[in-house]
Protein backbone atom coordinates (compact mmCIF):
# COMPACT_ATOMS: atom_id res chain seq x y z
CA UNK A 1 0.00 0.00 0.00
CA UNK A 2 0.78 3.69 -0.97
CA UNK A 3 1.08 6.13 1.08
CA UNK A 4 -1.97 8.77 0.53
CA UNK A 5 -2.06 12.80 0.95
CA UNK A 6 -4.89 14.65 1.72
CA UNK A 7 -3.78 17.59 -1.41
CA UNK A 8 -7.16 19.68 -1.20
CA UNK A 9 -10.24 20.28 0.76
CA UNK A 10 -13.03 22.56 0.42
CA UNK A 11 -16.93 22.78 1.27
CA UNK A 12 -20.12 24.92 0.80
CA UNK A 13 -21.71 26.52 4.00
CA UNK A 14 -24.47 24.15 5.96
CA UNK A 15 -27.45 25.54 5.86
CA UNK A 16 -31.08 25.64 4.04
CA UNK A 17 -30.65 27.09 0.04
CA UNK A 18 -34.30 26.64 -1.38
CA UNK A 19 -32.47 28.55 -4.30
CA UNK A 20 -29.41 26.53 -4.62
CA UNK A 21 -29.74 22.70 -7.01
CA UNK A 22 -27.52 20.18 -5.55
CA UNK A 23 -25.45 20.55 -8.26
CA UNK A 24 -24.15 24.07 -7.05
CA UNK A 25 -23.27 23.04 -3.46
CA UNK A 26 -21.50 20.44 -4.64
CA UNK A 27 -19.78 21.96 -8.11
CA UNK A 28 -19.22 24.82 -4.84
CA UNK A 29 -17.36 22.46 -2.92
CA UNK A 30 -15.42 20.68 -6.05
CA UNK A 31 -14.18 23.51 -7.33
CA UNK A 32 -12.85 24.85 -3.90
CA UNK A 33 -11.13 21.51 -2.97
CA UNK A 34 -9.35 21.73 -6.36
CA UNK A 35 -8.27 24.76 -5.92
CA UNK A 36 -7.20 24.37 -2.62
CA UNK A 37 -4.85 21.11 -4.33
CA UNK A 38 -3.82 22.75 -7.30
CA UNK A 39 -5.04 20.11 -9.40
CA UNK A 40 -7.48 21.24 -12.18
CA UNK A 41 -10.94 18.97 -12.54
CA UNK A 42 -9.22 17.04 -15.95
CA UNK A 43 -6.81 15.65 -13.74
CA UNK A 44 -8.66 14.13 -11.53
CA UNK A 45 -8.36 10.30 -12.83
CA UNK A 46 -11.79 8.97 -10.27
CA UNK A 47 -14.54 10.20 -8.09
CA UNK A 48 -15.76 8.17 -5.26
CA UNK A 49 -19.16 9.55 -4.06
CA UNK A 50 -21.41 9.34 -1.37
CA UNK A 51 -24.62 8.29 -2.63
CA UNK A 52 -27.74 9.82 -1.50
CA UNK A 53 -31.59 8.88 -1.08
CA UNK A 54 -32.53 12.36 -0.59
CA UNK A 55 -31.37 14.42 -3.62
CA UNK A 56 -29.84 13.83 -6.83
CA UNK A 57 -28.39 11.12 -8.01
CA UNK A 58 -31.15 10.47 -10.83
CA UNK A 59 -33.21 8.13 -7.80
CA UNK A 60 -30.36 5.79 -7.89
CA UNK A 61 -27.98 7.64 -5.96
CA UNK A 62 -25.82 8.10 -8.49
CA UNK A 63 -24.40 11.20 -6.87
CA UNK A 64 -20.64 10.77 -8.21
CA UNK A 65 -22.30 10.53 -11.89
CA UNK A 66 -24.25 13.93 -11.72
CA UNK A 67 -20.86 15.74 -10.52
CA UNK A 68 -18.94 14.04 -13.28
CA UNK A 69 -21.47 15.54 -15.77
CA UNK A 70 -21.75 18.72 -14.25
CA UNK A 71 -18.38 19.20 -13.69
CA UNK A 72 -17.40 18.10 -17.17
CA UNK A 73 -17.38 14.76 -18.24
CA UNK A 74 -13.87 12.94 -18.65
CA UNK A 75 -14.68 9.57 -18.83
CA UNK A 76 -13.08 9.26 -15.28
CA UNK A 77 -14.66 5.82 -13.58
CA UNK A 78 -16.98 7.06 -10.91
CA UNK A 79 -17.38 4.81 -7.21
CA UNK A 80 -21.24 5.91 -5.34
CA UNK A 81 -21.16 4.57 -2.41
CA UNK A 82 -24.38 3.76 -0.64
CA UNK A 83 -23.96 2.97 3.13
CA UNK A 84 -25.99 5.76 4.96
CA UNK A 85 -25.48 8.58 6.63
CA UNK A 86 -21.88 6.69 7.24
CA UNK A 87 -21.58 7.11 3.17
CA UNK A 88 -19.17 10.11 3.17
CA UNK A 89 -17.05 7.50 5.41
CA UNK A 90 -17.48 5.03 3.13
CA UNK A 91 -16.96 6.84 -0.06
CA UNK A 92 -13.65 8.43 1.72
CA UNK A 93 -12.11 4.96 1.97
CA UNK A 94 -13.16 3.87 -1.44
CA UNK A 95 -10.93 7.08 -2.68
CA UNK A 96 -8.05 6.45 0.26
CA UNK A 97 -8.08 2.67 -0.90
CA UNK A 98 -7.85 3.43 -5.19
CA UNK A 99 -4.98 5.78 -4.45
CA UNK A 100 -3.47 3.59 -1.59
CA UNK A 101 -3.60 0.62 -4.04
CA UNK A 102 -1.80 2.55 -6.75
CA UNK A 103 -4.76 2.23 -9.37
CA UNK A 104 -4.89 5.73 -9.46
CA UNK A 105 -2.73 9.05 -8.40
CA UNK A 106 -5.38 12.13 -8.17
CA UNK A 107 -9.05 10.96 -6.74
CA UNK A 108 -11.78 13.21 -5.49
CA UNK A 109 -14.35 12.49 -2.74
CA UNK A 110 -17.38 14.46 -2.76
CA UNK A 111 -20.54 14.42 -0.95
CA UNK A 112 -23.51 16.52 -1.14
CA UNK A 113 -27.48 16.64 0.43
CA UNK A 114 -30.17 18.45 -0.08
CA UNK A 115 -32.43 17.33 2.93
CA UNK A 116 -35.95 17.17 2.75
CA UNK A 117 -37.79 19.07 6.27
CA UNK A 118 -38.39 17.41 9.58
CA UNK A 119 -36.95 14.49 11.73
CA UNK A 120 -35.01 11.84 9.23
CA UNK A 121 -37.12 8.63 8.02
CA UNK A 122 -34.98 5.86 9.14
CA UNK A 123 -36.72 3.60 6.03
CA UNK A 124 -37.89 4.83 2.69
CA UNK A 125 -39.72 0.88 2.32
CA UNK A 126 -43.60 0.77 2.92
CA UNK A 127 -44.10 -2.60 3.72
CA UNK A 128 -44.60 -4.98 7.10
CA UNK A 129 -41.47 -6.99 5.97
CA UNK A 130 -38.98 -3.97 6.46
CA UNK A 131 -38.82 -4.19 10.37
CA UNK A 132 -37.64 -0.18 10.35
CA UNK A 133 -41.39 0.09 8.70
CA UNK A 134 -42.57 -2.33 10.96
CA UNK A 135 -41.59 -0.69 14.11
CA UNK A 136 -42.95 2.58 13.55
CA UNK A 137 -46.25 0.70 12.81
CA UNK A 138 -46.43 -1.17 15.10
CA UNK A 139 -44.15 0.73 18.21
CA UNK A 140 -44.93 4.03 16.55
CA UNK A 141 -40.82 4.79 17.15
CA UNK A 142 -39.28 7.26 14.72
CA UNK A 143 -35.63 7.10 15.07
CA UNK A 144 -34.42 9.82 17.66
CA UNK A 145 -36.34 7.59 20.47
CA UNK A 146 -32.92 5.33 20.07
CA UNK A 147 -30.64 8.47 21.14
CA UNK A 148 -33.58 8.47 24.04
CA UNK A 149 -32.71 5.32 25.20
CA UNK A 150 -29.18 5.05 25.35
CA UNK A 151 -28.66 8.08 27.05
CA UNK A 152 -31.74 7.61 29.46
CA UNK A 153 -29.55 4.37 30.56
CA UNK A 154 -26.62 6.36 30.81
CA UNK A 155 -28.28 8.52 33.39
CA UNK A 156 -28.95 5.58 35.47
CA UNK A 157 -25.55 3.65 34.83
CA UNK A 158 -23.47 6.54 35.52
CA UNK A 159 -25.99 9.25 37.57
CA UNK A 160 -25.55 11.64 34.18
CA UNK A 161 -27.49 14.63 34.33
CA UNK A 162 -30.00 16.94 32.21
CA UNK A 163 -27.94 20.25 33.09
CA UNK A 164 -24.97 17.59 31.60
CA UNK A 165 -26.65 16.89 28.94
CA UNK A 166 -27.39 20.77 28.18
CA UNK A 167 -23.89 21.55 28.82
CA UNK A 168 -22.53 19.65 25.75
CA UNK A 169 -25.15 21.52 23.75
CA UNK A 170 -23.62 24.56 25.15
CA UNK A 171 -20.17 24.08 24.17
CA UNK A 172 -20.72 22.48 20.60
CA UNK A 173 -21.61 25.98 20.06
CA UNK A 174 -19.46 27.88 21.83
CA UNK A 175 -17.40 26.74 19.18
CA UNK A 176 -19.52 26.60 16.63
CA UNK A 177 -19.70 30.54 16.65
CA UNK A 178 -16.39 31.25 15.09
CA UNK A 179 -16.86 28.49 12.34
CA UNK A 180 -17.68 30.74 9.17
CA UNK A 181 -19.03 27.20 7.88
CA UNK A 182 -21.39 26.46 10.18
CA UNK A 183 -25.52 26.64 10.15
CA UNK A 184 -25.90 27.63 13.72
CA UNK A 185 -23.63 30.26 15.39
CA UNK A 186 -25.07 31.68 18.16
CA UNK A 187 -24.25 30.91 21.64
CA UNK A 188 -26.84 29.13 23.78
CA UNK A 189 -27.06 29.27 27.76
CA UNK A 190 -27.23 25.69 29.95
CA UNK A 191 -31.49 27.38 30.71
CA UNK A 192 -31.76 27.76 26.75
CA UNK A 193 -31.24 24.12 25.84
CA UNK A 194 -33.24 22.99 28.91
CA UNK A 195 -36.11 25.32 27.86
CA UNK A 196 -35.76 23.77 24.40
CA UNK A 197 -38.87 21.70 23.83
CA UNK A 198 -38.23 17.66 24.92
CA UNK A 199 -38.58 15.57 22.20
CA UNK A 200 -37.17 11.91 23.17
CA UNK A 201 -36.74 12.31 26.85
CA UNK A 202 -34.12 12.96 27.94
CA UNK A 203 -33.16 14.38 24.83
CA UNK A 204 -34.34 17.98 23.71
CA UNK A 205 -34.68 20.41 20.62
CA UNK A 206 -30.97 21.48 21.00
CA UNK A 207 -29.59 18.61 22.12
CA UNK A 208 -30.20 16.89 18.60
CA UNK A 209 -28.89 17.80 15.31
CA UNK A 210 -31.39 18.78 12.52
CA UNK A 211 -31.08 18.67 8.92
CA UNK A 212 -28.95 20.82 6.59
CA UNK A 213 -28.17 21.58 3.48
CA UNK A 214 -24.09 20.89 2.14
CA UNK A 215 -21.20 19.58 0.46
CA UNK A 216 -18.10 18.79 1.02
CA UNK A 217 -15.09 17.41 -1.43
CA UNK A 218 -11.68 16.60 -0.48
CA UNK A 219 -9.04 15.67 -3.59
CA UNK A 220 -6.18 12.85 -2.89
CA UNK A 221 -3.26 11.87 -3.84
CA UNK A 222 -0.23 9.99 -4.27
CA UNK A 223 2.89 11.10 -1.92
CA UNK A 224 4.79 11.49 -4.94
CA UNK A 225 2.12 14.02 -6.64
CA UNK A 226 1.90 15.31 -2.73
CA UNK A 227 5.49 16.17 -2.63
CA UNK A 228 5.57 18.19 -5.87
CA UNK A 229 2.70 19.98 -5.13
CA UNK A 230 2.99 21.48 -1.73
CA UNK A 231 5.53 21.70 0.85
CA UNK A 232 2.72 20.95 4.07
CA UNK A 233 0.90 17.61 3.18
CA UNK A 234 -1.69 15.80 5.66
CA UNK A 235 -1.51 12.21 4.96
CA UNK A 236 -4.47 9.97 5.41
CA UNK A 237 -2.65 7.59 8.13
CA UNK A 238 -5.55 5.16 8.16
CA UNK A 239 -9.07 4.61 6.68
CA UNK A 240 -11.26 2.12 8.01
CA UNK A 241 -15.20 0.47 7.13
CA UNK A 242 -16.76 -1.59 9.45
CA UNK A 243 -20.66 -3.24 10.01
CA UNK A 244 -22.28 -4.13 13.58
CA UNK A 245 -22.12 -7.13 15.59
CA UNK A 246 -24.63 -9.55 15.98
CA UNK A 247 -24.72 -9.46 19.68
CA UNK A 248 -23.96 -5.51 20.14
CA UNK A 249 -27.32 -4.59 22.15
CA UNK A 250 -28.00 -2.46 19.84
CA UNK A 251 -31.65 -3.18 18.72
CA UNK A 252 -32.05 -3.58 14.22
CA UNK A 253 -35.70 -3.93 13.52
CA UNK A 254 -38.00 -5.09 16.41
CA UNK A 255 -34.93 -6.78 18.62
CA UNK A 256 -32.00 -8.28 18.79
CA UNK A 257 -30.26 -10.51 21.73
CA UNK A 258 -29.35 -9.40 24.85
CA UNK A 259 -25.56 -8.87 24.57
CA UNK A 260 -23.03 -10.61 26.96
CA UNK A 261 -21.07 -7.04 27.47
CA UNK A 262 -21.85 -3.95 27.62
CA UNK A 263 -24.07 -2.21 24.77
CA UNK A 264 -22.78 -0.04 22.23
CA UNK A 265 -21.88 0.61 18.52
CA UNK A 266 -20.04 -2.43 17.53
CA UNK A 267 -19.35 -0.48 14.28
CA UNK A 268 -18.17 2.57 15.28
CA UNK A 269 -15.91 1.08 17.25
CA UNK A 270 -14.45 -1.47 15.51
CA UNK A 271 -13.11 0.82 12.58
CA UNK A 272 -12.33 3.26 14.65
CA UNK A 273 -9.90 0.69 16.53
CA UNK A 274 -8.80 -0.56 13.19
CA UNK A 275 -7.97 2.84 11.77
CA UNK A 276 -5.89 3.58 14.96
CA UNK A 277 -3.98 -0.02 14.77
CA UNK A 278 -3.45 0.66 10.81
CA UNK A 279 -2.10 4.02 11.65
CA UNK A 280 0.19 2.84 14.32
CA UNK A 281 -1.14 5.25 17.36
CA UNK A 282 -3.43 4.53 20.36
CA UNK A 283 -6.34 6.19 21.31
CA UNK A 284 -4.73 8.67 23.16
CA UNK A 285 -2.44 9.88 21.27
CA UNK A 286 -4.77 11.76 19.47
CA UNK A 287 -5.12 15.32 19.54
CA UNK A 288 -8.80 16.10 18.25
CA UNK A 289 -11.52 13.79 17.14
CA UNK A 290 -14.45 14.66 15.40
CA UNK A 291 -17.68 12.28 15.78
CA UNK A 292 -20.97 11.80 14.68
CA UNK A 293 -23.11 13.96 17.51
CA UNK A 294 -26.37 13.04 15.98
CA UNK A 295 -26.79 14.05 19.70
CA UNK A 296 -24.86 15.18 22.94
CA UNK A 297 -25.26 11.63 23.84
CA UNK A 298 -22.62 10.60 21.80
CA UNK A 299 -20.00 13.12 22.29
CA UNK A 300 -20.21 11.45 26.34
CA UNK A 301 -20.74 7.52 24.67
CA UNK A 302 -17.89 7.43 21.85
CA UNK A 303 -14.91 7.91 23.66
CA UNK A 304 -15.27 5.99 26.42
CA UNK A 305 -16.50 3.74 24.05
CA UNK A 306 -13.19 3.96 21.60
CA UNK A 307 -10.80 4.10 24.87
CA UNK A 308 -10.16 7.98 24.39
CA UNK A 309 -11.20 8.43 28.34
CA UNK A 310 -12.77 6.03 30.86
CA UNK A 311 -15.71 4.78 31.31
CA UNK A 312 -17.79 7.44 33.27
CA UNK A 313 -15.23 10.01 32.51
CA UNK A 314 -16.74 11.91 30.17
CA UNK A 315 -18.82 14.13 31.80
CA UNK A 316 -16.28 15.80 33.69
CA UNK A 317 -13.90 16.51 30.56
CA UNK A 318 -16.65 18.24 29.59
CA UNK A 319 -17.76 20.09 32.93
CA UNK A 320 -13.77 20.68 32.97
CA UNK A 321 -13.66 22.01 29.23
CA UNK A 322 -11.56 19.17 28.34
CA UNK A 323 -13.52 18.80 25.18
CA UNK A 324 -12.95 22.53 24.01
CA UNK A 325 -10.10 23.22 21.43
CA UNK A 326 -7.50 23.88 24.22
CA UNK A 327 -8.43 20.48 26.18
CA UNK A 328 -6.82 17.43 26.92
CA UNK A 329 -9.57 15.82 24.50
CA UNK A 330 -10.61 18.33 22.08
CA UNK A 331 -13.81 17.06 20.28
CA UNK A 332 -15.75 18.45 17.58
CA UNK A 333 -14.04 21.62 17.00
CA UNK A 334 -15.53 22.33 13.93
CA UNK A 335 -19.16 22.69 16.31
CA UNK A 336 -20.24 19.28 14.65
CA UNK A 337 -23.27 18.51 13.49
CA UNK A 338 -25.07 20.23 16.46
CA UNK A 339 -24.09 23.68 14.31
CA UNK A 340 -23.94 22.38 11.07
CA UNK A 341 -26.95 20.40 11.05
CA UNK A 342 -26.78 17.07 9.53
CA UNK A 343 -26.51 17.00 5.53
CA UNK A 344 -26.53 13.20 6.17
CA UNK A 345 -24.33 11.58 3.49
CA UNK A 346 -21.94 14.56 3.09
CA UNK A 347 -20.87 14.32 6.60
CA UNK A 348 -18.00 11.99 6.51
CA UNK A 349 -16.28 14.67 3.78
CA UNK A 350 -17.04 17.44 5.46
CA UNK A 351 -15.06 15.80 9.11
CA UNK A 352 -12.26 15.12 6.75
CA UNK A 353 -11.89 18.88 5.81
CA UNK A 354 -12.18 20.49 9.09
CA UNK A 355 -9.49 17.59 10.34
CA UNK A 356 -7.11 18.87 7.53
CA UNK A 357 -7.44 22.65 8.45
CA UNK A 358 -7.09 21.94 11.58
CA UNK A 359 -4.07 19.72 11.81
CA UNK A 360 -2.80 22.93 9.07
CA UNK A 361 -3.55 25.08 11.86
CA UNK A 362 -6.13 26.88 9.88
CA UNK A 363 -8.69 26.84 12.34
CA UNK A 364 -8.38 30.51 13.93
CA UNK A 365 -10.52 30.91 16.85
CA UNK A 366 -11.00 27.24 17.02
CA UNK A 367 -7.70 25.82 16.07
CA UNK A 368 -5.87 23.02 18.70
CA UNK A 369 -3.63 23.79 19.60
CA UNK A 370 -0.50 21.86 17.56
CA UNK A 371 -2.54 19.37 16.66
CA UNK A 372 -0.72 16.78 14.48
CA UNK A 373 -3.15 13.50 14.87
CA UNK A 374 -7.02 13.60 14.66
CA UNK A 375 -9.70 10.96 13.86
CA UNK A 376 -12.77 11.82 12.10
CA UNK A 377 -15.93 8.88 12.20
CA UNK A 378 -19.25 8.43 10.98
CA UNK A 379 -22.25 5.95 11.52
CA UNK A 380 -25.17 5.21 9.31
CA UNK A 381 -28.29 2.70 8.96
CA UNK A 382 -27.71 -0.66 8.23
CA UNK A 383 -24.92 -0.47 10.83
CA UNK A 384 -22.63 0.61 8.74
CA UNK A 385 -19.50 2.97 9.92
CA UNK A 386 -16.14 4.20 9.27
CA UNK A 387 -13.15 5.80 10.68
CA UNK A 388 -10.21 7.78 8.91
CA UNK A 389 -7.42 9.31 10.68
CA UNK A 390 -4.99 12.16 9.46
CA UNK A 391 -1.46 13.37 10.74
CA UNK A 392 0.65 15.95 9.36
CA UNK B 1 -66.33 -3.98 19.49
CA UNK B 2 -63.80 -5.80 16.93
CA UNK B 3 -60.10 -5.79 17.46
CA UNK B 4 -57.55 -6.73 15.02
CA UNK B 5 -53.52 -6.64 15.30
CA UNK B 6 -51.43 -3.73 13.51
CA UNK B 7 -49.78 -6.65 11.81
CA UNK B 8 -50.23 -10.17 11.41
CA UNK B 9 -47.96 -13.06 12.84
CA UNK B 10 -46.70 -10.86 16.37
CA UNK B 11 -48.62 -11.54 19.34
CA UNK B 12 -50.89 -13.71 20.80
CA UNK B 13 -53.45 -14.26 23.74
CA UNK B 14 -52.26 -18.07 24.73
CA UNK B 15 -54.04 -20.29 27.25
CA UNK B 16 -51.00 -19.74 29.32
CA UNK B 17 -51.70 -15.53 28.25
CA UNK B 18 -50.24 -12.73 25.70
CA UNK B 19 -46.67 -13.89 23.94
CA UNK B 20 -44.80 -12.60 21.24
CA UNK B 21 -43.95 -14.87 18.50
CA UNK B 22 -40.59 -15.71 17.23
CA UNK B 23 -38.39 -18.61 16.51
CA UNK B 24 -35.27 -19.59 17.99
CA UNK B 25 -32.54 -21.86 16.63
CA UNK B 26 -32.59 -25.19 18.25
CA UNK B 27 -28.59 -25.91 17.55
CA UNK B 28 -27.27 -22.16 19.49
CA UNK B 29 -30.62 -21.12 22.14
CA UNK B 30 -30.79 -17.64 20.16
CA UNK B 31 -33.91 -15.76 19.79
CA UNK B 32 -35.69 -13.77 17.45
CA UNK B 33 -38.77 -11.47 17.17
CA UNK B 34 -39.97 -11.86 14.98
CA UNK B 35 -40.01 -14.99 13.06
CA UNK B 36 -36.43 -15.33 11.28
CA UNK B 37 -36.26 -17.68 8.60
CA UNK B 38 -32.71 -18.32 9.90
CA UNK B 39 -30.34 -18.36 12.85
CA UNK B 40 -28.22 -15.00 12.23
CA UNK B 41 -26.12 -15.80 15.17
CA UNK B 42 -22.49 -16.05 13.46
CA UNK B 43 -21.06 -18.47 16.00
CA UNK B 44 -23.81 -21.23 14.95
CA UNK B 45 -22.65 -23.88 12.67
CA UNK B 46 -26.24 -25.27 12.03
CA UNK B 47 -29.08 -23.28 11.59
CA UNK B 48 -32.09 -25.58 13.43
CA UNK B 49 -35.19 -22.78 14.03
CA UNK B 50 -37.88 -23.67 15.90
CA UNK B 51 -41.23 -21.62 16.45
CA UNK B 52 -41.49 -20.06 20.01
CA UNK B 53 -42.97 -17.83 22.28
CA UNK B 54 -41.95 -15.34 24.20
CA UNK B 55 -42.97 -13.56 27.34
CA UNK B 56 -44.83 -12.10 29.88
CA UNK B 57 -41.89 -11.45 31.99
CA UNK B 58 -39.19 -9.01 31.37
CA UNK B 59 -37.00 -6.24 32.51
CA UNK B 60 -37.16 -2.58 31.42
CA UNK B 61 -33.38 -1.94 30.32
CA UNK B 62 -34.28 1.71 29.43
CA UNK B 63 -36.82 3.72 27.75
CA UNK B 64 -37.66 7.55 26.18
CA UNK B 65 -40.84 9.76 26.01
CA UNK B 66 -41.99 9.89 22.62
CA UNK B 67 -42.76 14.21 23.01
CA UNK B 68 -43.86 14.88 19.86
CA UNK B 69 -46.70 13.34 17.60
CA UNK B 70 -44.44 10.19 15.76
CA UNK B 71 -44.43 10.59 11.63
CA UNK B 72 -46.29 8.11 9.20
CA UNK B 73 -46.49 5.19 9.05
CA UNK B 74 -47.04 5.47 13.36
CA UNK B 75 -50.60 6.17 13.86
CA UNK B 76 -52.10 7.88 17.15
CA UNK B 77 -55.46 8.64 18.59
CA UNK B 78 -56.36 12.63 18.70
CA UNK B 79 -55.93 14.29 20.79
CA UNK B 80 -52.04 13.16 20.50
CA UNK B 81 -50.36 12.29 24.20
CA UNK B 82 -46.85 11.67 24.52
CA UNK B 83 -46.03 8.06 25.35
CA UNK B 84 -43.33 6.04 27.01
CA UNK B 85 -41.13 3.60 24.64
CA UNK B 86 -38.68 0.77 26.36
CA UNK B 87 -35.99 -1.56 25.77
CA UNK B 88 -36.97 -4.68 27.69
CA UNK B 89 -35.22 -7.64 28.41
CA UNK B 90 -36.56 -10.93 28.60
CA UNK B 91 -34.72 -13.76 30.12
CA UNK B 92 -35.18 -15.80 26.69
CA UNK B 93 -32.32 -13.99 26.43
CA UNK B 94 -34.32 -11.19 23.84
CA UNK B 95 -34.51 -8.14 23.71
CA UNK B 96 -37.26 -6.42 22.31
CA UNK B 97 -38.67 -2.70 21.37
CA UNK B 98 -42.15 -2.30 22.97
CA UNK B 99 -44.64 0.81 24.16
CA UNK B 100 -44.95 0.95 27.66
CA UNK B 101 -48.68 0.29 28.68
CA UNK B 102 -50.72 2.97 30.44
CA UNK B 103 -49.73 4.80 33.11
CA UNK B 104 -47.63 8.70 32.83
CA UNK B 105 -44.02 8.24 31.34
CA UNK B 106 -42.80 9.61 34.54
CA UNK B 107 -44.01 7.41 36.25
CA UNK B 108 -41.45 4.43 34.17
CA UNK B 109 -38.25 3.31 36.05
CA UNK B 110 -35.41 1.65 34.86
CA UNK B 111 -35.05 -1.99 36.15
CA UNK B 112 -38.25 -2.18 36.81
CA UNK B 113 -39.85 -5.88 35.95
CA UNK B 114 -42.12 -5.87 33.44
CA UNK B 115 -45.04 -8.27 32.35
CA UNK B 116 -46.31 -8.47 28.52
CA UNK B 117 -50.01 -7.15 27.39
CA UNK B 118 -51.82 -6.54 24.48
CA UNK B 119 -53.60 -3.76 24.23
CA UNK B 120 -55.14 -1.10 22.28
CA UNK B 121 -52.56 0.97 19.84
CA UNK B 122 -55.27 3.54 18.08
CA UNK B 123 -58.73 3.75 16.74
CA UNK B 124 -59.29 2.53 13.32
CA UNK B 125 -61.22 4.64 11.29
CA UNK B 126 -64.08 2.09 11.47
CA UNK B 127 -63.93 2.97 15.60
CA UNK B 128 -62.57 -0.60 16.08
CA UNK B 129 -59.32 -0.96 18.08
CA UNK B 130 -55.86 -1.44 16.65
CA UNK B 131 -53.92 -3.90 18.89
CA UNK B 132 -50.15 -4.13 19.59
CA UNK B 133 -47.90 -5.43 22.29
CA UNK B 134 -46.66 -3.27 25.53
CA UNK B 135 -45.36 -4.30 28.34
CA UNK B 136 -47.07 -3.03 31.90
CA UNK B 137 -44.56 -2.34 35.10
CA UNK B 138 -45.68 -4.70 37.61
Amino acid sequence: MRDVAVLGVGMHTWGKFPDKSLADLSRHAVTAALADAGVSWREIQAVAAASSRFSGGKGWGLNGNDVVEDMGPTGVPVYNLSAGCAAGGNAFNIGYTLVASGLYDRVLVVGGEKMPKGFIQTSGVEEEADLEYLRQLAVGMPGPAFWGFLARRRMADYGTTEEQLARIAVKAHQIGKHNDNARFRQEFTIEDVLNSPLVSYPLRLYEICPVSDGAAAVVLCSADEARKRTSKPVWAAASAVATARFDDGIPKGLATVVPPGVTHHSEAKACVSRALTDAGVSPRDLDLVELQDNTVYYELAFPEEWGLCEPGEAESLVERGETMPGGRLPVNPSGGFLCFGEATTAMGVFQVCELAWQLRGESGARQVPDAKLALAQTLGLGGNASAVVLRR
Amino acid sequence: MTAAPVAEGLFAETAEGPRLLGSTCATCGTPYFPKSPVCRNPACANSRMEDAGFGPKGTLWSYTVQYYPPPPPAKYDEPYVPYALAIIDLPEGLRVLARISTGTPEDVVVGADVELVIEKLYTAADGSDVLTWKFRQV
